[in-house]
Parts: structure tokens; sequence; C-alpha cells
């Protein structure tokens, strides 16, 4: 009661004195803002006792470095995890407001495309209720993922100006700017000394001013940050060419500056050659190494100790100019020799691959290189003179070997291969799932492999429970605390509890009657967003994510063509209505991807407006999926759609929110889907369709054979006839026809007709199961063998095996732990 | 730009007198040091004002020294602020100049040099 009065008056002081008016006075968003102060005031006094506890013990500290961080909404988690949920919601219900409608004015915080991101979100929630060292680094982007709007069934892109009206989550850290240099020559010249000097001159400077963002751990023990680097000029205007009379110049000059922190890159745009984007790289590197030497300066002398009190995570590769940066960092600002400069760097620094597609590994044009770091660039080319001698030492005359690993492509632009420098740069490459790093030792770098086999590793990818079902699904969450108490919130394998009320009909209603209330829920925000009306009883079967060629939307929207074409012309009713939900982005330049967003609506237009399938089927795309929209889908979902290609999704993470939530997945034997159905069991999920080895082969000896599938199989034959038809295009006459063609061409990447029969099976498998106490279990038991994908055993593989951590840091127990404790108590007996 | 100048047992000791040293002025500050460089060979910059350089403006100061070492003189550097420290360790050119803490022990080492 005490401490949800002291919440309020800080609200109200926040509102006053933060926002400058009374409470009573406030916008719905300006409210939301006193509320984040008033929490964020409690964050800054956990976060500086957390950083003395690490002084003081001296750790060594892990810097994750991500292109991405896609936070989504904070208030939310923040309560949970600093355990005054229930008293935030006292300190409102006296203001006369409701925490939910106040959690729902939070933008999110998009600065991320999909998977990666939010993996390194999750990361950060994890690192912190473990009680390590753990900090983000990324950009402070101005304007987010773009917005996605729908119009006519195009998608459309508007700008996400996230940081319009600042966000409260964000402390300004203006006095650790730092500088950062780029462009320019580099001059030979000879030192006082007469040994060689290579100066770099003629730069152009970037100021990174440092914005944090605090992440609690649940219990409130630790407070680590996230730092989001924000570019700015380093002049308000450069007065030598404002004198001269160009005014406007020396105003576009100060705006390139700022234009580096600008804009996130969408995924899959061609990014190669672009050279803001490669900038974007360089800064987010230099001012996080500029960081990671101050703290490091503070307590150490000696650059003998770095690696044993560093340890530095790339993120994929777009961090990987660090190799370069430390190397340049530890050679001509520290004056240590390559050798211990190259041993240091190379201690320090690990990798994390996330892809398989050969488009998506990152090269950049030496020229461009050269012109925008061309100290690095020379450095590179040092690390890669050395590495090739080593391997012409071991391998002597195998120049195509040499070719394929040198950190340079002789190609025509000759490109710089961001993916080997990591590689050769770190003491740890690791894949994100069992089979995507089989396939990055055997297809992606084997060469690699062959040379460094102890250096490959398999961090399996994972998710935090406390978002994805703490906060996402309070209704399941509730069932769970219920049952087995709320140890599986900071241990998920504790859910294994709920195995034995699996076969329990009181608990199988429960269950069943909390899906239930999230498929109300989700059912209002289609009718809002999609405008359509569905029926929560119908079987929800989703498929959200990235829209994506490999992620395989095409099979879905056929599927669901077989159903209505079976529908209308056979009279063949499904054997359980669905509402199929669709929901992500296309990349703005991928019109593929756009024309599959259109499609799915034209699809959706037919079968939602005829009379003949409505009580059966329904297709809904969401628009604008983001992080929040995500939580509110995910735990309605009856049925997880994780169709891509075998060998061409690296984990999937999607996969994991949805069998936390109790979705079956209907899936490949594709990224993380094999390691859940090892977890779930094989009868627990369906699986369909070619093993990555089957589709690797189907490819390598070119066995694709679409027309034999067309052929063979009436089914397949019907649904792909249709774009030859106008049936789903009535305006707009070959619209699709492409896709006929596509279907059909053996050189269709991602073999759509080898899996579809097996697809169709599967799917009348699922119908079949559904609404019965089986599908219930199954849920249950899927919910309940999730142990493994908490983002906490990753994080503590991590630890273990790349960091080489120390036992967490436990904080004694103090007033805001217990505090937590009590609202976990009272929420239990509410 | 006015240059104060205090000459100290032989060396000419010149206070930067500005906050920055940028494309805007170290063309300037170029030419009216130009004067005191062609008459003494033993040079002192104190940077204590200093508080941002850019490229330009560490060019002028290479361009300063290398001036001076073509007839035999040498420029010392002193009193740099930590983030001009950092820039010149940045690009290599602490390894070019001599820098020192203080204009005392700048000084000093032209004596001890000569001595």
């Amino acid at each position: 009661m005490k401490e949800a009065q002291e919440f309020q008056e800080s609200i109200e002081r926040h509102a006053r004195y933060s926002l400058g008016n009374p409470w009573s006075d406030l916008s719905a968003r300006d409210r939301f803002a006193a509320v984040a102060f008033a929490v964020r005031d409690r964050l800054i006094d956990l976060h500086l006792a957390t950083e003395q506890r690490y002084r003081k013990a001296d750790s060594k500290r892990i810097y994750y470095l991500s292109i991405e961080f896609l936070i989504g909404r904070s208030l939310g988690c923040h309560l949970h995890n600093l355990g005054i949920r229930e008293t935030c919601r006292q300190a409102l219900d006296n203001l006369g407001a409701d925490l939910e409608e106040i959690a729902e004015m939070e933008p999110d915080a998009a600065l991320g495309n999909g998977g990666l991101g939010r993996l390194a979100a999750c990361f950060l929630d994890s690192l912190a209720t473990l009680g390590m060292p753990g900090c983000g680094y990324g950009i402070n982007y101005e304007y987010g993922l773009f917005k996605q709007e729908i119009d006519d069934g195009y998608q459309r892109e508007k700008p996400d100006n996230w940081l319009a009206r600042s966000s409260p989550w964000q402390i300004p850290r203006p006095e650790e700017a730092c500088l950062v240099p780029v462009y320019g020559r580099v001059e030979r010249t000879v030192d006082r000394n007469g040994a060689y000097n290579p100066m770099w001159m003629d730069w152009k400077i970037l100021i990174g001013t440092p914005y944090d963002m605090l992440i609690p751990g649940y219990g409130g023990q630790t407070v680590n940050f996230l730092r989001l680097y924000s570019a700015r000029s380093s002049q308000e205007f450069d007065m030598g060419i404002f004198n001269d009379g160009d005014y406007f110049k020396a105003v576009e000059q100060k705006m390139t500056s700022e234009t580096i922190s600008k804009v996130l890159y969408p995924s899959d745009a061609m990014v190669a050659g672009q050279e803001l984007r490669l900038v974007q790289e360089y800064f987010l590197v230099a001012c996080t190494l500029r960081d990671i030497v101050r703290r490091f300066e503070q307590n150490h002398t000696s650059y003998e100790e770095f690696s044993a009190k560093i340890a530095i995570q790339m993120n994929d590769t777009h961090p990987a100019l660090m190799v370069a940066e430390l190397m340049r960092m530890l050679l001509d600002e520290k004056n240590l020799e390559w050798e211990q400069a190259w041993n240091i760097t190379r201690e320090t620094l690990a990798f994390t691959n996330h892809t398989l597609l050969p488009e998506a590994l990152e090269k950049w044009p030496v020229s461009l290189l050269e012109r925008v770091l061309p100290r690095h660039l020379e450095i590179i080319q040092e690390i890669n003179r050395r590495f090739l001698e080593q391997v012409s030492a071991l391998q002597p005359k195998d120049e195509d070997r040499l070719g394929r690993m040198s950190l340079i492509e002789e190609s025509d632009p000759r490109q710089v291969r961001m993916a080997n420098l990591a590689i050769v740069g770190s003491h740890s490459i690791n894949g994100v799932a069992e089979i995507h790093t089989q396939l990055i030792k055997t297809s992606l770098v084997p060469d690699f492999y062959n040379l460094w086999p102890g250096r490959f590793n398999n961090k399996t990818n994972g998710i935090t429970q406390r978002r994805w079902l703490l906060e996402a699904n309070p209704a399941l969450a509730e069932l769970i605390r219920n049952a087995i108490g709320d140890g599986w919130i900071t241990d998920l394998c504790q859910l294994r509890g709920l195995e034995k009320f699996a076969s329990d009909p009181g608990f199988q209603s429960r269950f069943a009657e909390a899906k239930r209330r999230n498929k109300d829920r989700l059912t209002g925000m289609i009718r809002e967003t999609a405008r359509v009306n569905c029926d929560p009883a119908s079987l929800f079967d989703v498929h959200v994510k990235r829209i994506h060629a490999y992620k395989r939307q095409l099979l879905k929207v056929l599927h669901i063509i077989y159903e209505y074409l079976s529908l209308i012309e056979d009279g063949r009713q499904p054997l359980a209505p669905r509402t199929y939900v669709f929901a992500g982005k296309a990349a703005p330049g991928y019109w593929m991807a756009k024309q599959i967003i259109k499609l799915i609506h034209n699809v959706g237009r037919v079968i939602n407006h005829d009379s003949r399938a409505a009580d059966w089927l329904k297709v809904a795309f969401i628009p604008d999926y983001r992080v929040s929209v995500a939580q509110r889908i995910i735990p309605a979902a009856d049925l997880s759609e994780q169709i891509s290609t075998a060998g061409t999704e690296a984990s999937g993470t999607g996969n994991m929110k949805f069998a936390l939530n109790g979705a079956l997945t209907i899936g490949t034997l594709d990224g993380a889907n094999i390691e859940i159905r090892e977890q779930v069991g094989a009868e627990n999920i369906f699986v369909f369709g070619l093993t990555a080895d089957q589709a690797q082969a189907m490819h390598r000896e070119r066995l694709y054979r679409p027309r034999e599938s067309y052929d063979r199989d009436q089914r397949v034959r019907r649904v792909v006839d249709v774009f030859r038809s106008n049936l789903f295009s009535p305006t707009e006459p070959d619209l699709f026809a492409w896709i006929h063609r596509t279907l059909l061409d053996e050189n269709d990447t991602f073999l759509h007709l080898a899996d579809l029969a097996a697809y169709l099976d599967a799917q009348d498998t699922v119908a079949r199961a559904f609404g019965s106490a089986g599908w219930t279990r199954a849920a249950i038991l899927n919910v309940a063998r999730m142990g493994k994908f908490s983002s906490d055993r990753a994080i503590r593989e991590y630890a273990r095996d790349i960091w080489h951590m120390e036992a967490s840091l436990e904080a004694p127990p103090d007033e805001s732990h217990n505090g937590a404790r009590m609202d976990e108590v009272s929420l239990r007996a509410g | 730009m006015e240059i104060p100048i205090e000459k100290v047992g032989g060396v000419a000791v010149a206070t930067v007198p500005v906050d920055e040293l940028d494309a805007s002025n170290s063309g300037e500050f170029k030419r009216d040091i130009g004067p005191v460089l062609q008459l003494q060979p033993r040079v002192v910059f104190d940077l204590g004002q200093l508080r941002f350089v850019d490229s330009s403006g560490l060019g002028a100061m290479l361009s300063c020294l290398r001036q001076l070492t073509a007839k035999g003189g040498d420029l010392k550097l002193c009193s740099m602020s930590k983030q001009v420290r950092a820039l010149f360790e940045l690009v290599r050119m602490h390894r070019i100049f001599e820098i020192y803490n203080t204009r005392q022990d700048a000084v000093q080492a032209f004596q001890q040099q000569h001595a």
C-alpha cells in the first residue's frame, strides 16, 4: 500500500516536473511517459548499484554487438522484472488510470528487422536475469523499421520516426561522446625513430553520442544497459564553407554526418555497395571500441589482460569490422607488436553466424573500403597476407582453397568477405541451431572448419520466457503459476512439471479456456486491423514472420487455395473451420515478397466474400507486424507454420515462441524445428517434407522435377493451374502468372512443389486432430517441454563455452527484491 | 588570429588560441604562425586551450613540423586535452610529434637536447 502510494507520488512528480503538467492534464501518451519516468528512477538506482558491484569484483565484461536490437515495448517487461507490476497497477488505479491502456501507448522500439535483432533483445534480458555483466551496443536509429500500411493489398512503407517525441527510457550521455574518423587516405611515412608509420590523413569526423536504455533482470538485482549511438556532426556548421557564402552546402554537410544513424536498413535490401551502410557498421564498431577501452583503462594498465576482462560477441557479420578496428587500436594507439595484437584480438572476439544463404553474406568492394576506411583496408590486407601464408604452409599448392579462404574475393570488383574476416579474427564461430552449425561446417565454410575444427560450435537460439510467456500471455502464465508455481520464470525447465497435468481433464479445460481468451482478444485485433470477422472457435493457423521466398508464405497460400477449391468445387468441407492469419513485412525493394502480400490479400478478398466458405475459411493479414503485435498473435495461435525449405532457416525463434504458448507446430526439418521435435516428441508436432540433405542433393544433382509432381498429383495440378486463371486477380489480369512459371521452374530454389503434396497430407492430419483432447494434451506437452529454448540456457552456454565467464554475481537480497516477491505473492493470491 | 608567443630560454612557446582548430581556421593559423617559424627553429605549441582538432588542423600542425625539421629545427607539443590526444593516437600522429604534459617539460626537452 505504502509502496503504491510512493509510486503514485513519483508518477505525479514526473508529470509535473518532467512533463510540465499535472497528471490530470496529460495526454494518454504523456501519461505513459510519466509512468516510464517513475520506473526509470528505480532502474537508475539499481543500475548504479549493479555497476558498483561489477567494478568491485573487476568482472569480465561481455559486449554484445548487433546492428539491430528489436526491443519492442519495455514497460510491461520492466514492471515484471522489477516486481512492481501490482504496485504500478494500484498506483494507476488511485490516479483513475488503467495500466493496460497506458502500456498500449508505448511505441515499439523497432530497431530491427526480425530474428537477429529480437534474439539480441532476448539475450540482454537473460544476461541481466543471470546477473552477468553483459551489455548491448547498437545504433540509435532515428527511424526504425518502416511502418507497413496496406493499400488495395499492396504494401506501402511509411517512416517510423519512433524518436520523434524522444523515448523516456533513453538516458543521453553526451559526456561520453566519442570521435570517429572516416574517409581520407593513408600517408606512408616514418616516425621519429625511423619506423614505418602509416598516418591516416584527410579524414572527416563523426561524433557518436551514446544513449543508454537500462535493462533489468528478473528480480531486479541486476540492471545492465543497452548503449545506442547517435551520429552527429563535429560542428553545428562547417564555418569555412559557411563563410564562403555557401550556407546550404554547410547545412548539407552537417546533415550528411547525422544521416549515419538516421535509418535502419531493411534486411534483404541490396546493401552491397551502399556506402552509408558501411559507414553505419564502422560507426557502431568504432564507438563501441572507444567505450570498451575507456572502461577497461579505468581499472587496467596492461593490454595483456584485455581478453581476460573483455569478451566481444559479434552478432552476424555487420560488426565484423571490429577485427580490423581492434587491431588498428592495438597497433596504432597502443603500440603493440602485430603478433601480440593479433592474439589479443582473436582471444577477445567471437562470431555468431546467422545465415546459410550465400547472397546474404556481406561483401564490400575493396575500392569502397579504401575510400571509407583506408587504414582498415591496409590492416585487412595484412591479416589476409599472413593468413594465406599460414594456409599455404599447411596445404601447399591448393590454389582453389586459397581462393575460397581469402578475405579478398578476386572478382570484378574485388571484394572483402566479411564472414571470412570475422572467422579468421575470432576464437569462436557459432551457428544458432544444431543443423545450422552442421551446415556451416559442411557447406558454408568447410575449408575453415577443416583448418580450425575446435573453433566451431553450436549455440541453439533461445527466447526469454519473461516476455514471451509471462508478459505476452498472462492467462497461460497464471494457469501455470497456479499449477507449478513460478520457478519457470527463471528456470524454464521447471515447465516439465506440467507434464503430469497433460491428461487431466480439468487442467485441459482451463488450458483451452486460456487459449480461447487469447483467441477472443486476437479476433478483436483482426477485426480492427484486417477488417475480417472470424470465429474464435476456428483453428487459428498462423504464419507470421518476415516475408521471404525461403520462408515459403507461398506454400501456405497454396494450401489455402487447395482447401477453398475443394470446398467450392467439390463440396468437400474442411475437417475443421480455419482462420488463416498472416503478418510480416517485405523489404521495400523485394518485388516478389511484396507480390506475396498482394496475393494473400487477393486470396483473402475472394474467400472472405464467398458465402460458400463463410463458415469454414477466413484469411486475415494483420498489418505492421512488430513485437507488440507478435505478443498478441502468438498466444492465440493453434497451429504454428514453420515451413521453410529445409536447410535455409538458420534457427528461427518464432517456432519456439509459438510452442511455448501452446501452439502445435507444422514444420519442415529445418532450423530449430528439429530440436523442437526432439524435445516435444515426434507425436506432438506435424513434420513433413524434404530433409536438408535431400533438398541439398536435389540442388546439387539437379533432381528437382516440379513438372512430375504436377503431373502425378491432381491436387498439385489444381492449385498450380489457378495461377493461369485470374480467379484471384479479376481486375488485374495475369498479375500472378509469374507464380505459375515459378512453381514449375526446375530452378525454383525453394522447391515448393517438392513439398506441396506432403504439406497437404500433413494439414489433413492437423485438421483431424484439432479440437480433440489429444490436441490439448499435445499442446500442454509442447509448453512443458520448451525448457531448452530459453535464452537463459543459450546465454549460459555462451558464457561457459565462448566467454569463459565466472559464476554470475549475485547481489544480496535487498528491499526491492523482497518487494518483487511480495508482488508475485499478491498476484497469486489474487 | 592573434597567437601569443612566449620566449623561454631560446624556445618559442606559441599558445594555440582557439577551442577548435579545423577547416574554418587552420589556414589562418598556418598563415599567422608562419613568421614565427621563419625566425625560431625551436618551437612549442601549447594546446591547453584546444578542445577539438580536425584533419585540417592536424594537417596544419604537421606542415609546421615539416617546415621546422627541414631547416634543422623541431616542434614539440604540450598540454593536450585527453580528447585531442586521443585523436593524435587514432591517426598515429603521436609518433611524429614529441608530446609533453606541460610547457615546462617541452621546453626542458629542448634544452636537454641542446645541452
